[in-house]
C-alpha cells in the first residue's frame, strides 16, 4: 500500500510537469487578443501598430526567446516562486492565497450540504421506491440538475435580492468571514450550487442503495429485528458507499474546478474560478500556470484519496501487490 | 493660473453646436478621469467649468458619504507606466489628477499645470507650485517631468514597455526620420516641448491631456539598468504611495476582482488654488469612493436598482425600465464612437464596393433613423460622416446626408445602384440584383458574436439591403479576436513582394494584400471620431493608412485637407478645412455610416454633479450627494 502511494505521488509529479508544459506551450502559441487590440487602437489613432506590439512584448517579457521563458517559468514553479501576475499586478501566490478563501467559503458548505442531503434523500427514495415522496425527490433532483446554475442564480438574485431585498445582490468582500452577514450573502450561491450538485449524489446513491434494499443480508438483519436506521446506515449505506466514493470525490473536485466560475461571476465572488478564468482570458502565463498547478494538485490528491478510501470502506480491496 | 494660455490669437474655445459628453473619449485615449473610476460620466452642473453659478452650488455641497460605482471589469495595475486599459487608468486618475483636463466645451482646465505657446510649435508647460509628492519625494518639479519623458517615454528601446511611447516621437522633416520630440527644462517649474512642426491640437492629445508623472527618485532606481521587471513590481508605484496631494483621493485598498477603494484627500492641492470655480474649494465631496467589480450585467443592474451601488452603465434595451424607477436617474451622454458598415474593397471582398457610386447608392438602402429608434431604442444619433453632428468640426453645409428622409428607399437605391453598376456584369432581374450568371448577389456581413445589439443591426441591414437593393445579405457571427486576426490583419501572400506595406492592418495594395478569410461587410468595429482631435482619424482615409484594412482608395485627396488643417493655427480656418474634409467623406461614403450610440448611465437619485455633456466627467471631484 505504501509503495503504491509513493508511486502514485511520483506519477503525480510527472503528470504535473506534463500538464504545466502543455499549458505553457498552448499559451505561448495562442495569439493574445489584448496585444492585437492595442495594435489596432494604435493604428486607428494614427500611431504605429508595430510600436504598440513592441511595447506590449516588453511589458510582458515576450521579447525573450520562448526557451528562456519556458525555463524561467518552470524553474519558478519548482522553487515556489510562481512569479508576477501581469493581469492583477501582484505575486501569483498572493493572488491565489487571496482567492482561495472566497472559493472555500461557499464550496465547503455546498459540498457538505449536497453530500448530506443527496445521500439522505437518495437513501430515503431507495427505501420508499415508487411512492409519492420518491417521485417528489426525483423531481427535485432533476429540477436542480436541469436548471442552469447561471440562470438560476440570476433569477434568485432578482427575486430575493432586488425585489424582496432579503439578501444582498452583490457579494461584499469586506464582511468578516465568520459572521452572520457573510452567512446571509452566501445563502443564494450555496442554494444554487446545492441544487446543481445534489441531483447527482441523490440519484446515484438511490441507485446504489436499491441494489442492497432487497439483499439477503438486509432481509436477515430485518428478521433479526434491526431497526430501520441501523439497516439503512450499516447494511445498505456501507456497501453502497464504495462505488459512491467516485461521484463524491468528483463532486468535491467539481466545485473547485468547474462550478465556481459561473456562481462567482453571477454573485461577484472574487474566488478561484474568476481568478483562473480571467487569467486565461488575459493570457497571464504565470497566473495560469499557478492556478493550473493548484487544480492539478487537487485532482491528483483527490484521486489518490479516493483510491485509499476504497480500501478503508472495503477491506477486500488491496493495492499491496501493485 | 490661466487656462490654456494660447497666445496664438485664437482662444481655442469654440462655440459648441451641441451639448453632450462622454468618458469614452478619455477611455480610448488612455486618459480616463475620476468619472471613469466612478463608472459614470457627468460634470459639475454643465457650466463647462467656468465657475458660473458655482457659488450657489457650493452652498449646497457638503462632504460625506461613500460613492459606490459598478464596473464590469477590474483594473490590471495601478502602475500607470505599464498599463493601457481604461479601467486601470480610471483607478489611477482618482489619486493623480494629471497635467490638465478638457472641459466639455473644448477648453483646457489646468490641474497640475498649464501651457502657453506663441506659434503652436513650442509649448511651455508651467507647473503649479503647491504640488507635493507622497512618500517623501518632495515637491513636483519640471525635473521630474523631463527625466521621465527622456528616460522612459523616449527611451530606445522601449525598455519599460510604456504603451504610449510612440506619442513622444515624431517625424523630423529635416531628417525624414522619427525622432524623440525635444523636451527641455527651462526653470524649476517649467519645461518646453519643441515640436518639429506646428500642431495646435497638441494640448488635446493624450500625450499631455491628463498626463501623469512619477518622481525622479523612483524612476532612477530602474533607468540605469533598464529594469522593466523592477519598475513593474515597484511597491510605491503599485500602491500609489507617491500620490501625495496630487489627486482628490488617496489609495486605500484594492481587492482584486472585488473592490477598489480610495479615501478623500484632505490635502488636495486644488483646494488652495485661486482662480478656479468655488466648487473646488472643498473638493472632493465624498469621504470615500469605491468601485465594485461586478462582471455579470444582471447583477450590476440589480445592484443599481436595489441601491447597493450609486452608478452603473445601462444597456440601451434596459434603459427604459430604469427611466421609470424613482430611485435611479438615467443620464444619456454622447460618446465618440461610430457604428458603421465597413465595406471590404480588397480583392477578397465584393469588387463593386470600390466604386464611389455604388457605395453612395447603398447609402440610400438603410434607414438610419430606424437603426437609432428601433434597434438602439433612441439612445443614439444618426451618423453621416466621421464626426458627430454636435462636434465643432461638423459643417452642415458640407455634409451630404444618406439614409434619412427622402434620401432613403427602394426606388432611390435601385435606380442609383443600377446606374452605378452599368457596364459591369451586375444588373437587376426584377427586384433582385444578379450577377453575370443570373444568380442573386449574396454578400456576407460580420458582427461580433458577443454583442446581441450588433446582431440585431446586422439582421436589420440584411433586411434593408434585401428589400431596397435586392441584395441577399447573410449575417455571420464571429468573435472579436477571430475577426481581428482573420479579417482585419491583412498581408500579401507568401512569396509576394508588395509595392508597399503600411503595417499589420494594411499589408499592401488592395489587389495584393488581403485578410486570411474573405468577407464583404462588417459592423464588428466601432471607430473613434476624435471630436477633440479630429486629425487623429486621418489614417482611415489614406490609401496607405495604417488602419486601412478595408482597402479604401479615396477619389479626393482627403488626407491633404487633414494635413493642412493640422498645420493651421487659425481656428476658423481649421474648422473650415475639417468641415470640408468631413463633407468629402460623407460624399465618398467609404463606410456605410449608421449611428453614434449614446452612453447610458444610471445614478442613484441622490448623486449630483453629472450632466448630459460631452466629456462631462472632467470635474467629477466636485460631485456630491444631495
Amino acid at each position: 500500500m505504501r509503495w503504491y502511494v509513493v508511486r502514485r505521488v511520483l506519477w503525480a509529479v510527472v503528470a504535473t510537469f506534463l500538464i504545466l508544459s502543455v499549458t505553457w506551450g498552448l499559451l505561448a502559441v495562442t495569439p493574445n487578443p489584448a496585444a492585437e487590440q492595442m495594435q489596432f487602437q494604435a493604428a486607428a489613432s494614427g500611431g504605429s501598430a508595430e510600436a504598440a506590439e513592441e511595447a506590449f512584448e516588453a511589458r510582458r517579457g515576450l521579447d525573450r526567446s520562448p526557451w528562456v521563458r519556458y525555463q524561467e517559468y518552470m524553474t519558478n514553479m519548482v522553487t515556489l516562486n510562481w512569479g508576477w501576475s501581469q493581469s492583477r499586478s501582484q505575486p501569483v501566490i498572493e493572488a491565489i492565497a487571496a482567492a482561495l478563501p472566497y472559493t472555500a467559503i461557499y464550496s465547503v458548505p455546498t459540498t457538505i450540504l449536497s453530500i448530506l442531503l443527496g445521500l439522505a434523500i437518495g437513501l430515503y427514495s431507495a427505501t420508499n421506491q415508487y411512492t409519492k415522496s420518491d417521485y417528489a425527490a426525483t423531481f427535485f433532483a432533476f429540477f436542480g440538475y436541469a436548471i442552469p446554475n447561471f440562470w438560476f442564480g440570476i433569477i434568485l438574485l432578482l427575486v430575493f435580492g432586488v425585489q424582496l431585498g432579503w439578501f444582498p445582490v452583490v457579494f461584499d468582500s469586506d464582511i468578516p468571514f465568520f459572521s452572520l452577514g457573510m452567512a446571509r450573502q452566501l445563502v443564494l450561491p450555496v442554494v444554487v450550487l446545492v441544487t446543481g450538485t445534489i441531483a447527482g449524489v441523490m440519484r446515484y446513491s438511490r441507485a446504489e442503495a436499491l441494489e442492497y434494499v432487497e439483499a439477503e443480508f438486509v432481509k436477515t438483519a430485518k428478521s433479526k429485528g434491526a431497526d430501520g436506521y441501523r439497516i439503512l446506515t450499516r447494511h445498505i449505506l456501507r456497501p453502497a458507499a464504495v462505488p459512491l466514493m467516485t461521484i463524491l470525490v468528483g463532486d468535491i473536485l467539481g466545485i473547485f474546478l468547474a462550478a465556481s466560475y459561473l456562481v462567482e461571476v453571477v454573485f461577484g465572488i472574487p474566488g478561484l474560478g474568476q481568478l483562473s478564468y480571467n487569467a486565461i482570458l488575459a493570457q497571464d502565463t504565470s497566473l495560469v500556470l499557478g492556478t493550473t498547478l493548484i487544480f492539478t494538485f487537487v485532482s491528483v490528491v483527490g484521486n489518490l484519496v479516493q483510491d485509499v478510501a476504497y480500501t478503508v470502506l472495503d477491506p477486500r480491496i488491496d493495492y499491496g501487490d501493485r | 493660473m490661466p487656462s490654456g494660455n494660447d497666445r496664438r490669437g485664437t482662444s481655442g474655445t469654440a462655440e459648441r453646436r451641441g451639448r453632450r459628453g462622454r468618458r469614452d473619449v478619455l477611455k480610448l485615449l488612455g486618459a480616463t478621469s475620476v468619472a471613469g473610476l466612478a463608472g459614470c460620466s457627468g460634470n459639475g452642473e454643465g457650466d463647462g467649468g467656468d465657475g458660473n453659478g458655482a457659488s450657489t452650488e457650493s452652498a449646497t455641497r457638503s462632504v460625506g458619504g461613500t460613492y459606490v460605482s459598478a464596473s464590469s471589469v477590474d483594473a490590471q495595475s495601478l502602475n500607470w507606466l505599464t498599463i493601457a486599459d481604461a479601467t486601470s487608468g480610471s483607478f489611477v486618475t482618482a489619486t493623480l489628477d494629471g497635467i490638465w483636463a478638457i472641459k466639455p466645451n473644448r477648453e483646457i482646465f489646468p490641474l497640475w499645470g498649464d501651457y502657453s505657446t506663441d506659434d503652436g510649435r513650442v509649448y511651455e508647460i508651467q507647473l503649479r507650485d503647491n504640488l507635493e509628492w507622497g512618500a517623501g519625494y518632495g515637491q513636483m518639479t519640471a525635473d521630474d517631468w523631463v527625466y521621465m519623458i527622456q528616460n522612459v517615454f523616449q527611451a530606445r528601446p522601449n525598455w519599460s514597455g510604456y504603451p504610449n511611447a510612440a506619442d513622444w516621437f515624431r517625424t523630423n522633416p529635416e531628417s525624414g526620420q522619427r525622432e524623440p520630440i525635444p523636451v527641455e527644462q527651462t526653470g524649476e517649474l517649467t519645461f518646453e516641448i519643441r515640436l518639429f512642426e506646428v500642431d495646435p491640437s497638441l494640448p488635446f492629445k493624450p500625450i499631455l491631456w491628463r498626463q501623469q508623472c512619477i518622481p525622479r527618485g523612483i524612476l532612477e532606481q530602474y533607468v540605469e539598468d533598464q529594469d522593466a521587471e523592477g519598475l513593474q513590481q515597484d511597491e510605491e508605484l503599485n500602491t500609489l504611495a507617491y500620490a501625495g496631494n496630487l489627486g482628490p483621493y488617496t489609495y486605500d485598498t484594492w481587492e482584486r476582482s472585488a473592490r477598489y477603494t480610495v479615501t478623500r484627500n484632505e490635502d488636495y492641492y486644488l483646494q488652495d488654488v485661486e482662480g478656479v470655480p468655488d466648487r473646488f474649494a472643498e473638493a472632493p465631496y465624498f469621504d470615500q469612493q469605491t468601485v465594485r467589480v461586478i462582471s455579470e450585467e444582471s447583477t450590476r443592474l440589480g445592484a443599481l436598482e436595489s441601491g447597493e451601488v450609486d452608478s452603473s452603465g445601462i444597456p440601451p434595451d434596459k434603459a427604459n425600465r430604469f427611466e421609470n424607477l424613482p430611485n435611479v436617474t438615467v443620464n444619456v451622454t454622447p460618446q465618440p464612437y461610430l457604428r458603421m458598415i465597413v465595406y471590404n474593397m480588397r480583392s477578397n471582398g465584393w469588387e463593386p464596393f470600390r466604386s464611389k457610386a455604388v457605395r453612395r447608392a447603398l447609402g440610400f438602402a438603410v434607414n438610419k433613423e430606424s437603426v437609432v429608434q428601433n434597434v438602439l431604442r433612441g439612445y443614439a444619433d444618426v451618423a453621416q460622416t466621421m464626426q458627430p453632428e454636435w462636434s465643432d468640426w461638423y459643417d452642415d453645409s458640407q455634409v451630404e446626408e444618406f439614409g434619412v428622409g427622402d434620401r432613403y428607399g427602394p426606388e432611390e437605391t435601385r435606380t442609383r445602384l443600377e446606374s452605378a453598376l452599368s457596364g459591369t456584369e451586375y444588373g437587376y432581374d426584377g427586384e433582385r440584383l444578379v450577377d453575370g450568371s443570373g444568380e442573386q448577389v449574396t454578400l456576407s456581413i460580420y458582427y461580433d458574436s458577443g454583442q446581441p445589439t450588433e446582431g440585431t443591426i446586422a439582421e436589420f441591414v440584411a433586411q434593408e439591403f434585401g428589400e431596397n437593393a435586392g441584395i441577399d445579405v447573410q449575417p455571420e457571427a464571429v468573435s472579436s479576436s477571430t475577426f481581428q486576426s482573420n479579417y482585419v490583419q491583412t498581408s500579401a501572400p507568401d512569396g509576394t513582394d508588395p509595392e508597399w506595406t503600411a503595417g499589420t492592418f494594411n499589408g499592401g495594395p488592395r489587389d495584393v494584400a488581403t485578410s486570411a478569410d474573405s468577407w464583404d461587410m462588417s459592423i464588428n468595429l466601432q471607430f473613434n471620431t476624435y471630436p477633440f482631435t479630429p486629425a487623429s482619424s486621418k489614417g482611415f482615409f489614406e490609401r496607405r493608412g495604417g488602419i486601412n484594412f478595408y482597402g479604401y482608395y479615396p477619389d479626393e485627396d482627403i488626407s491633404a485637407l487633414y494635413e493642412e488643417a493640422t498645420a493651421t493655427t487659425d481656428e476658423e480656418r481649421r474648422r473650415e478645412l475639417f468641415g470640408e474634409a468631413f463633407g468629402l467623406i460623407s460624399e465618398e461614403q467609404p463606410f456605410g455610416f449608421l449611428a453614434m450610440p449614446s452612453s447610458v448611465t444610471g445614478y442613484a437619485e441622490s448623486v449630483r454633479g453629472y450632466d448630459e455633456e460631452f466629456n462631462t466627467g472632467w470635474d467629477s471631484q466636485a460631485w456630491y450627494f444631495a
